[in-house]
C-alpha cells in the first residue's frame, strides 16, 4: 500500500491529486507539500462545514426537546443561521481590555482552534480514508487533545481578569482530571486490539456489529460508559459546562473575548464535541464497518449518533457543582476506569474473551 | 382563643400596659405606651398561652396631626392575630427596635426611619434601604412631603 | 512552610443577573470559594406604590396592587378587596367567592411552574422551563378568557368579582387540571430522583424552623422547615374552610424540600379547584358598592397566602374615599431579610441553588 512515502495509507484523493499534479509538471518535494497542504486544506474545509452544521443540529435538537421549534427564518428551517451568526460575529467590534497580556491573549484562541483541529490526522473517515495512519495513533490523539488546556489557561490569563482567571483555572482542572479515566478506557480497548494504530483498532471490529468493541469486549459497555463521560467534561458539556454556564457567577475564561475571537472557542467547542465522538465510534462503535453503505456515510452517521447523544445530555440534565465534579471524577471513575482495565487485561492474558 | 377571648385574656393579663380601641375591624387592636414597646413585646411572645412569636408587619401612619406605629404580630402555634399601636407627635420622633425580639422587624424598621423619619434606637444598621444612595429630599412618606416633581391627583 | 495569608473579596452579583430573580443586588463577601458574608441592596423596582395609593381611591388602587406582586397578582386583588370589605362590612355574594378560590389557585398553580422552570434552569437543565410554561399557558389562556388580562388581572374587585366566567371556562378548566395532573408526574420524574439533582439540592441551605419564624418567614419556605403554618387553613379568609384539601409540610429545610413541597402544593391546588367547580352556585358576582367607596373610618391588617408566603396589607381609612395609609408587606421581603443568616457558607453555586428555591420576586420586596 505504502509507496516511497513510507507507510502510510493515502485516499484516492491524494493519488488523484498527485498525478494531476504530475502531468502539471511539478517536481517532486513540490508535489508532496502541494498535496499535503491541499488535503489539510480540504479537511479543514470539511470540518468547518461540519462545525456549522452541528451548531445548527444542537439548536434545532434543542429547540424539538424544548416543544419549539429552533430557528426558522433563514433558509428551509433555519439552516444557513450559522452563517449568518458567524458573518453576524465576524462585524463585530473587536473590544479588548486594555491592560491584557496581549501576547497571550491574542493566540488563546488560535491555539484552541488549531488544537481542535490537530487530532484529525490520524481520524480514519472511511476504509483507506485517513489523512495519515501513524503507527501511534490513539497515543497521538490522547497528547493533541490535551492541548485546549493550554489554549483556556492562556484565555484566563491574559484576559487580566480575575474572575476569567478562575474561570480558566476551573476549566483546566476539570480537564486535566476527565483524562485520566478517559485514557483508562482507551487503553482498555488499545490491549484488545493489540495496536495503537486507529486503522488496525477499525480493522479488528470488522465483520458483523456484534465484533463491535462495545459488545465484544468483556468489559466493553463499562468502558464506553466512562469514556463517554469522561467525554462530556472534556468537551465542557453540560452536566459539566460550569467554565461556561451564564447562571454562574464567573462566566468562565471567555468572557473578555468578542468578536471573532469568541466565535473560534464557540467553533473549537463543537469540533471538540465532535472529535471526542469520533474517537468514541472508532474505538467502541466499529468505525466506518457496515453493510450496504459507503464506509465514510457509516462513520458519519455513527458518529452524528454519539453527538447526539451527548446533545440530549445537555438539555436533560442540571449541571454539576465544581467540586462535585471534581470529586466524581476522582472518587468514582478513576477506580472504575482503573479496575475495568486491570481486569480486562488479566481476562485477555487468560484468554477469556471472544 | 376566640377574638373575644384573646382580647379578655390581653386586657387581664396586660391592662396596665395595653388598652383595648375599637378602630380595629377584624382583629383586636391594643393601644400601647412607647416606653413599654419592647418589654410588652417580650412578655406577648414569650406567654406560654398566646405567644405572638410571628411578626408579621411593621407600618408606621401619618394622619395629618400624628404618627402612628401600628405592629401586626400572628402567633403560629394558637393561630391567634392581635394588632399593637401607638401614636407620637411628629417632633422628637423616636421608637426602641424590637429586632431583639422578632428579627424580622430590622427591615421593617429601617424602612420606617427611611420614608418616614422616625429615629429608631437600638437599630445596628440604619441606612439606604429603598431610595437612592444618594437621596436628600426629605422623608417621603410624610404627608407634608413635597418634591418638584410630585403631582397630586385632582381633588374629585 | 510559613502559613498561606489569604483574603477576602467583594463579589457584586450584580442588580442585572441570569439567576436573581428580578433586580436584586447581593454583595458577597468570598473566601476563596465560599461565600461569607451577604448584603442584599434592594431598592431598584421602588416604585412608591404605597405613596401613590394614598391619592387613589379604592378601586384605583387595585390595578396598582396588582403590580405589587405581578406573577400572583389575584391574591394582590384579593388581599386589598378583602381588606377593604372588612373595613365595610361588605358580604361577597356566594358565587364570587367560589370564583375568587379558583382563581387564587389557579394563579398558585401557575407561580409554581413558573418557579419549577426557573430553579431547573438556575441550576443548569434548561428544558423544564419550556415545560413549565407550556402548561402555564393553559391556565392563562384562562385567564385571558374570563378577565382578558394574562398577567396582572385586576379582577377580583371590592365586593366581588368583576365578571362573570364564560360558559366554556368550566370544562375547559377542568381539562386544563387534568393535564397538568398527568405532566407533574413526568416532571417529578424528570428531577425528583436524578443524581445530579439530589447533589445540587439536598442538604443545601438548611433554614431552622426557629430562624424561619424569628424572620418573619412564612408560606412554603416555612413550611418545607417543619411548621405547620397555612393562613388558608389556620386564619381562614373567604370559603377556604368548605374545602377538603390537605397542607403538605416537609421537615429537612432544605432547598430539595422546597422544590417538593411546592410540587405538592400544586396537587393540593388542583384538588381545591375540583371541588370549587364542582360546588360553584349561580348568584351575583359582585356585591352593591357605591362608585364613590367611602369606608367608614378604622384599620384593618388582612393576610392572604400566596404562593411566596404571607402576603398582607394594613389599610387605614379615615371616612374618606381615598386610603390613609397603605402598607403592602409580600412573603419574599422576609425572606430575603432571613438570606443573609442562614446562606453563607456555601458555594456560590450553593447559592444560586438556594436564592432560586426561595422563589424570591422583586417587586414584593421594594415595592
Amino acid at each position: 500500500m505504502g509507496d516511497n512515502l513510507g507507510n502510510l495509507e493515502l485516499a484516492h484523493v491524494f493519488y488523484w491529486l498527485r498525478d494531476l499534479l504530475l502531468a502539471t509538471g511539478l517536481t517532486e518535494p513540490w508535489v508532496t507539500i502541494v498535496t499535503y497542504t491541499a488535503l489539510g486544506a480540504m479537511m479543514f474545509g470539511v470540518l468547518a462545514l461540519l462545525a456549522l452544521f452541528l451548531v445548527w443540529w444542537e439548536r434545532k435538537i434543542g429547540g424539538h426537546i424544548q416543544q419549539r421549534f429552533g430557528p426558522m427564518r433563514t433558509g428551509w428551517h433555519g439552516w444557513y443561521q450559522t452563517v449568518m451568526d458567524a458573518l453576524k460575529l465576524l462585524q463585530k467590534e473587536d473590544v479588548v481590555v486594555d491592560k491584557r497580556d496581549k501576547f497571550v491573549f491574542f493566540w488563546a484562541p488560535v491555539v484552541c482552534f488549531v488544537a481542535a483541529f490537530l487530532a484529525y490526522v490520524v481520524m480514519p473517515f472511511g476504509n483507506r480514508l485517513i489523512v495519515a495512519d501513524l503507527n501511534i495513533g490513539i497515543l497521538y490523539i490522547m497528547a493533541v487533545t490535551t492541548f485546549t488546556v493550554i489554549s483556556l489557561l492562556m484565555a484566563g490569563w491574559g484576559s487580566n481578569n480575575k474572575y476569567a482567571l478562575l474561570g480558566g483555572l476551573r476549566s483546566a482542572a476539570q480537564v486535566v482530571s476527565y483524562e485520566v479515566p478517559m485514557v483508562a478506557s482507551i487503553l482498555t480497548v488499545i490491549v484488545y486490539a493489540g495496536s495503537l494504530s486507529m486503522v488496525d483498532i477499525v480493522e479488528a471490529q470488522s465483520g458483523l456489529f456484534i465484533n463491535w468493541n462495545i459488545f465484544r469486549l468483556p468489559f466493553g459497555p463499562i468502558a464506553f460508559i466512562v469514556y463517554i463521560i469522561a467525554a462530556t467534561a472534556e468537551a465542557n458539556r453540560t452536566p459539566f459546562d460550569i467554565p461556561e454556564a451564564e447562571q454562574e457567577l464567573v462566566a468562565g475564561f471567555n468572557i473578555e473575548y468578542s468578536g471573532m475571537k469568541f466565535a473560534m472557542f464557540f467553533l473549537a467547542e463543537f469540533v471538540n464535541m465532535f472529535t471526542v465522538s469520533a474517537i468514541a465510534v472508532t474505538l467502541f462503535f466499529g468505525g466506518w464497518n457496515g453493510v450496504f453503505l459507503p464506509s465514510w456515510l457509516w462513520f458519519l452517521l455513527k458518529t452524528l449518533g454519539v453527538v447526539l447523544l451527548l446533545m440530549l445530555f445537555r438539555w436533560t440534565y442540571p449541571r454539576l457543582r465544581v467540586d462535585q465534579l471534581m470529586e466524581f471524577a476522582w472518587k468514582f471513575l478513576v477506580p472504575l476506569a482503573f479496575a475495568n482495565l486491570i481486569l480486562g487485561s488479566i481476562m485477555k492474558y487468560l484468554g477469556w474473551y471472544w | 382563643m376566640t377574638k373575644e377571648e384573646l382580647t379578655n385574656y390581653i386586657s387581664s393579663t396586660y391592662g396596665s400596659q395595653l388598652k383595648p380601641l375599637d378602630t380595629g375591624r377584624h382583629d383586636p387592636l391594643f393601644e400601647i405606651e412607647p416606653k413599654d414597646l419592647v418589654s410588652v413585646c417580650r412578655a406577648l411572645c414569650d406567654d406560654e398561652k398566646v405567644k405572638f412569636n410571628f411578626l408579621c408587619n411593621i407600618s408606621a401612619v401619618d394622619t395629618k396631626e400624628k404618627f402612628e406605629v401600628v405592629y401586626n404580630l400572628a402567633s403560629l402555634p394558637n393561630k391567634l392575630r392581635l394588632d399593637l399601636k401607638f401614636s407620637m407627635p411628629y417632633e422628637n420622633a423616636e421608637i426602641d427596635s424590637v429586632q431583639e425580639v422578632w428579627s424580622g422587624a430590622n427591615w421593617h424598621e429601617r424602612e420606617i426611619w427611611e420614608l418616614y423619619g422616625i429615629n429608631i434606637r437600638n437599630h445596628d444598621n440604619l441606612t439606604r434601604f429603598l431610595l437612592p444612595d444618594d437621596w436628600d429630599q426629605g422623608f417621603p412618606m410624610r404627608k407634608d412631603w413635597d418634591a418638584p416633581d410630585f403631582i397630586r391627583m385632582p381633588e374629585k | 512552610m510559613g502559613k498561606l495569608k489569604t483574603e477576602e473579596f467583594v463579589v457584586n452579583m450584580g442588580p442585572v443577573h441570569p439567576a436573581t430573580h428580578g433586580v436584586c443586588r447581593l454583595m458577597l463577601t468570598m473566601d476563596g470559594e465560599k461565600v461569607v458574608k451577604i448584603e442584599p441592596v434592594i431598592g431598584y423596582l421602588h416604585r412608591a406604590i404605597e405613596k401613590i395609593c394614598e391619592n387613589r381611591t379604592y378601586p384605583q388602587c387595585i390595578p396598582l396592587m396588582d403590580r405589587f406582586e405581578y406573577v400572583t397578582s389575584m391574591s394582590t386583588n384579593q388581599v386589598f378587596a378583602q381588606a377593604a370589605e372588612r373595613l365595610a362590612g361588605i358580604e361577597v355574594p356566594e358565587r364570587a367567592e367560589y370564583l375568587r378560590v379558583i382563581m387564587l389557585e389557579l394563579n398558585r398553580i401557575a407561580s409554581h411552574l413558573i418557579f419549577y422552570g426557573v430553579t431547573a434552569m438556575d441550576l443548569g437543565a434548561l428544558t423544564p422551563f419550556l415545560y413549565g410554561l407550556r402548561e402555564r399557558e393553559y391556565i392563562v389562556d384562562l385567564f385571558e378568557m374570563t378577565c382578558g388580562q394574562r398577567l396582572t388581572y385586576n379582577y377580583i374587585r371590592v365586593g366581588g368579582v368583576s365578571r362573570d366566567i364564560p360558559p366554556q371556562f368550566v370544562p375547559k378548566c377542568r381539562e386544563a387540571l387534568k393535564i397538568i395532573g398527568d405532566k407533574l408526574r413526568d416532571y417529578e420524574g424528570l428531577l425528583n430522583e436524578n443524581p445530579i439533582w439530589l447533589r445540587r439540592t439536598r442538604g443545601i441551605g438548611h433554614l431552622p424552623a426557629d430562624l424561619a419564624i424569628s424572620y418573619g418567614v412564612s408560606g412554603p419556605v416555612l413550611r418545607a422547615s417543619g411548621v405547620d403554618y397555612d393562613i388558608r387553613r389556620d386564619d381562614p379568609y373567604s370559603i377556604y374552610d368548605r374545602f377538603d384539601w390537605e397542607v403538605p409540610v416537609r421537615h429537612n429545610g432544605d432547598c430539595y424540600d422546597r422544590y417538593l413541597l411546592r410540587l405538592d402544593e400544586i396537587k393540593q391546588s388542583i384538588k381545591i379547584i375540583e371541588q370549587a367547580l364542582d360546588g360553584l352556585p349561580e348568584g351575583d358576582i359582585k356585591a352593591k358598592v357605591s362608585p364613590n367607596f367611602k369606608p367608614p373610618a378604622g384599620e384593618v391588617y388582612s393576610r392572604v397566602e400566596n404562593s411566596r408566603g404571607e402576603m398582607g396589607v394594613y389599610i387605614q381609612s379615615d371616612g374618606t374615599n381615598k386610603p390613609l395609609r397603605v402598607k403592602c408587606r409580600g412573603g419574599s421581603y422576609n425572606q430575603l431579610q432571613a438570606l443573609p443568616h442562614f446562606g453563607t457558607d456555601v458555594l456560590v453555586a450553593d447559592l444560586v441553588a438556594i436564592f432560586a428555591t426561595l422563589d424570591i420576586i422583586l417587586p414584593e420586596v421594594d415595592r
